[in-house]
């Protein structure tokens, strides 16, 4: 139990934890997000009044992330000052100013809207509904964009020059457009919104299976597959995209994901480990299945490979990442559950084609149903692996090949860090808890198809547009 | 060049002043409101007291967000060592923050809302000690080593006046947590915070005095500079004013004004920030740090001014505008839901 009196070893544990369960609030308020645009438009256009409860019910679970979320997200700021004080001198020439320019772009665009997104809508006209609502969603993606600007810089620095212990900005374009920028961002932008997909897939399916509703829920269910049909394929691709990235720019990276010990030279066939043992202390793999010219096909479509593929041996070990296992399997479980959620957008749009999605056939459908809810948790464990990879798989670095992860750390009294750590490990687990509780009664409480709309509410009020209160004096309400 | 060494630093002084007093006045009357729930005698009173905040408490920290990463970007070395030589104060006011903001919506779907509600009024008075707590220690000063970085221990900020400032904090809170619950409730509820705001506006008085008094005795930083000119003229003038406000915010309580005693407050909060930030200025961290050692590199600096600073009047607007939404008395628990 060493690691106990390890201040490093426990603030990254933190960060780690915090981290972790912070990812899990924003994925649904940036991806659902989108998709509350979508039904509000479609109701504005349509005024079926369908759309307008999908906005009202989806809205719940939105806001009950949103609160967790934002609860979750200050602390994430204030680590970097509290457990990682010399990183942030290092890098606050442009890591604090991105993390400003999220507050100042994002943040506050998200948190002026939503205020009137779910409580304004007898206050403002829908147009003015609709802006707001498209601002929420602006705000939140944009956030990502920030978010992932910062860290990829992290993971590939440049537009700067190290002076006495400071990176200072030589080239703002070039640092925030840094190699892994887009190719991250996008990856993040479709991991959120593909998860929230099938998120709402997979509880749509489950009020289809159940009978309720199901005319309303099966409306959910193809707006959400008409989505995946372009989300599904374009995050593999980017996906694979950002692997070549690694493959470049991150070469220890790949090993550890690859869990490959010795280098591969140029010229020569590259397989592919599909599950491997990987075994630290000896340098290799203790079993391993490959599928022969699978790696090579992978990075560059071809059996054999143009550049060499470094194993870990080629760095001494303080230069390796650790936790091989962990890389290696996280990477494999986010790549499975990509094409999973591919292979089911497959088979439900052939279902579509032959005509199996009216209401009444789909509660027939009771295997693809049920592949649509054992859908729906699978995106956040996709997105948390990724992050792991990403972020485990740099070590030991924090800045990539400049700044260690030791080095990084604030020199604070270890008893301190783990009393903070038991504190969020205890307090995150309560609200873990407590989310998935609230959130199963929204969901067993399902939608409220009686809601009139905000014109209906109007037209009952003697005077339109204005606030009515209920005018019994308080002691005697309820 | 000379001149841009000097004045961008002021600049983004003046910047972060500006985020933090919008954030002690705006998250002031929403954490005031949270610990003011604690003494609420129904739960239909708790639930218009959360409903007040419900659209505006998400916007109203994020300027505390907007303010940690200025500072991080800006002043990266005074960020760097105000948060280690903080870092306890400032986990009790992430603590008191989780409770709270995951208290609005738990509690409204909880059957059984004792724990919520405890979990909203004690996050909320966590949050303002902890910043009491904080606030306190940077005044009293952080210890450094000759090139800036932290050296001291983590209990330091802990001493008689950041203990003093803390409870001060809390204080002015309840007082403008209970002028905003003024403005915006009306009848008994009304009625309850006017008399919170009086007994609140006397003890941030006495709190008020008292640190002022001690504030040449112990900090011995501040000492030679406010006891000479030209800030002892300002010194002089400051609780005069001070007592002034207080005075016309006590009238408009008895004349049953409902705006101005929020408004008189929010001139007490400016009056005290300003005397706070001459105190301060030109050090980021007193007698350590000035804002031109922990300050980023210009072209950090310039950017931020564009990306951030130019983002202030449009940021100002959208939050009036919901404010403007969001107008009139709230009655109902249920505000602006059918």
């Amino acid at each position: 139990m060493d690691f106990l009196s390890d201040t490093l070893v426990l603030s990254r544990m933190q960060f780690a934890l915090t981290a972790i369960f912070h990812m899990l609030w924003p994925i649904l308020t940036t991806g659902m997000s989108i998709y509350l645009v979508i039904v509000e438009g479609l109701w504005l256009k349509t005024r079926n009044k369908d759309y307008y409860h999908h906005a009202r019910f989806w809205a719940k679970l939105y806001v009950l992330n949103f609160g967790i979320g934002v609860a979750s997200g200050i602390p994430m700021e204030f680590q970097f000052g509290t457990n990682w004080g010399p990183l942030s001198e290092a890098v606050g020439n442009f890591f604090g100013s991105v993390i400003g320019f999220e507050a100042s772009w994002a943040f506050m665009l998200e948190a002026a809207f939503l205020g009137i997104m779910i409580f304004g809508w007898e206050r403002v006209n829908p147009v003015i509904h609709y802006i707001a609502t498209i601002l929420v969603a602006f705000g939140a993606n944009l956030s990502t964009f920030w978010i992932l600007t910062a860290n990829s810089w992290l993971q590939t620095p440049s537009g700067v020059e190290l002076v006495n212990g400071e990176y200072v900005v030589q080239d703002y374009f070039q640092a925030i457009f840094n190699p892994f920028m887009w190719n991250s961002f996008l990856h993040m932008f479709f991991a959120t919104l593909e998860t929230s997909l099938f998120v709402i897939g997979g509880i749509s399916a489950w009020y289809i299976l159940k009978e309720r509703n199901v005319q309303f829920f099966s409306r959910s269910l193809k707006i959400v597959l008409a989505a995946a049909i372009a989300v599904a394929p374009l995050q593999i691709y980017i996906g694979h995209l950002s692997g070549e990235q690694v493959y470049h720019y991150q070469p220890t990276k790949l090993a550890a994901m690859e869990a490959q010990w010795e280098t591969i030279p140029a010229g020569e066939t590259a397989p592919w480990s599909l599950l491997a043992l990987p075994n630290e202390k000896a340098e290799q793999n203790d079993w391993e299945i490959q599928i022969p010219q699978g790696l090579g096909y992978i990075l560059e479509l071809k059996p054999t490979l143009s550049e060499p593929v470094k194993g870990l041996k080629e760095w001494p070990p303080e230069n390796r990442p650790h936790l091989l296992g962990l890389i290696y399997y996280s990477f494999r479980i986010m790549v499975g559950i990509g094409f999973f959620f591919a292979g089911l957008m497959g088979i439900s749009v052939i279902q579509w084609l032959r005509g199996k999605f009216s209401p009444e056939n789909l509660q027939q459908q009771k295997w693809l149903m049920g592949g649509w809810i054992l859908a729906a948790p699978l995106g956040y464990i996709a997105v948390e692996s990724g992050w792991i990879v990403r972020c485990v798989g740099r070590q030991p670095w924090t800045v990539y090949n400049q700044i260690r992860t030791s080095d990084a750390a604030s020199n604070l009294p270890s008893q301190e860090v783990l009393t903070t750590l038991l504190g969020f490990a205890s307090v995150y687990t309560l609200l873990f808890f407590a989310a998935l509780y609230f959130g199963r009664r929204i969901i067993i409480k399902g939608p409220n198809l009686e809601l009139p709309t905000p014109a209906e509410v109007a037209a009952i009020k003697t005077t339109p547009g204005e606030f009515q209160p209920d005018e019994r004096p308080l002691e005697a309400k309820r | 060049m000379e001149t841009l060494d000097y004045l961008l630093p002021q600049v983004w002084f003046g910047i972060l002043a500006l985020f933090l007093l919008l954030y002690v006045m705006l998250d002031g009357f929403d954490l005031g409101v949270g610990i003011l729930s604690l003494t609420s005698s129904s739960e239909e009173r708790r639930g218009i007291l959360m409903t007040s905040l419900s659209n505006v408490w998400d916007a109203n920290e994020t300027w505390l967000v907007l303010m940690g990463g200025s500072l991080f970007g800006a002043f990266p070395l005074a960020y760097s060592n105000i948060l280690q030589a903080l870092s306890i104060p400032i986990f009790i006011m992430l603590f008191g923050f989780i409770f709270r903001a995951v208290a609005f919506e738990f509690r409204e779907q909880a059957n059984r809302k004792l724990f919520w509600n405890f979990a909203f009024g004690a996050g909320s008075f966590l949050a303002a000690l902890g910043q009491g707590f904080a606030l306190g220690g940077v005044l009293a000063g952080i210890n450094v080593d000759a090139d800036g970085h932290f050296i001291g221990g983590v209990w330091d900020w802990l001493s008689v006046p950041s203990v003093l400032v803390a409870l001060t904090l809390i204080q002015g809170y309840v007082l403008i947590g209970s002028t905003y619950l003024i403005w915006r409730t009306e009848g008994s509820l009304q009625e309850t915070h006017y008399k919170t705001a009086r007994i609140a506006a006397i003890t941030t008085l006495i709190g008020a005095i008292v640190i002022t008094v001690i504030t040449p005795i112990f900090f011995e930083s501040a000492r030679d500079r406010l006891l000479n000119a030209p800030l002892v003229y300002i010194f002089a003038l400051i609780p005069i004013v001070g007592v002034l406000l207080v005075g016309l915010l006590w009238r408009s309580l008895n004349q049953k004004a409902e705006k101005m005693p929020f408004i008189w407050t929010i001139l007490v909060f400016v009056l005290t920030f300003i005397g706070l930030a001459l105190v301060v200025f030109p050090y980021i961290i007193p007698r350590e740090i000035t804002i031109y050692d922990a300050a980023a590199d210009p072209s950090s600096l310039v950017i931020m001014i564009i990306f951030i600073g130019a983002l202030i009047p449009v940021m100002v607007f959208y939050n009036i505008y919901q404010y403007v939404v969001f107008r009139g008395k709230i009655k109902s628990e249920h505000y602006g839901e059918v």
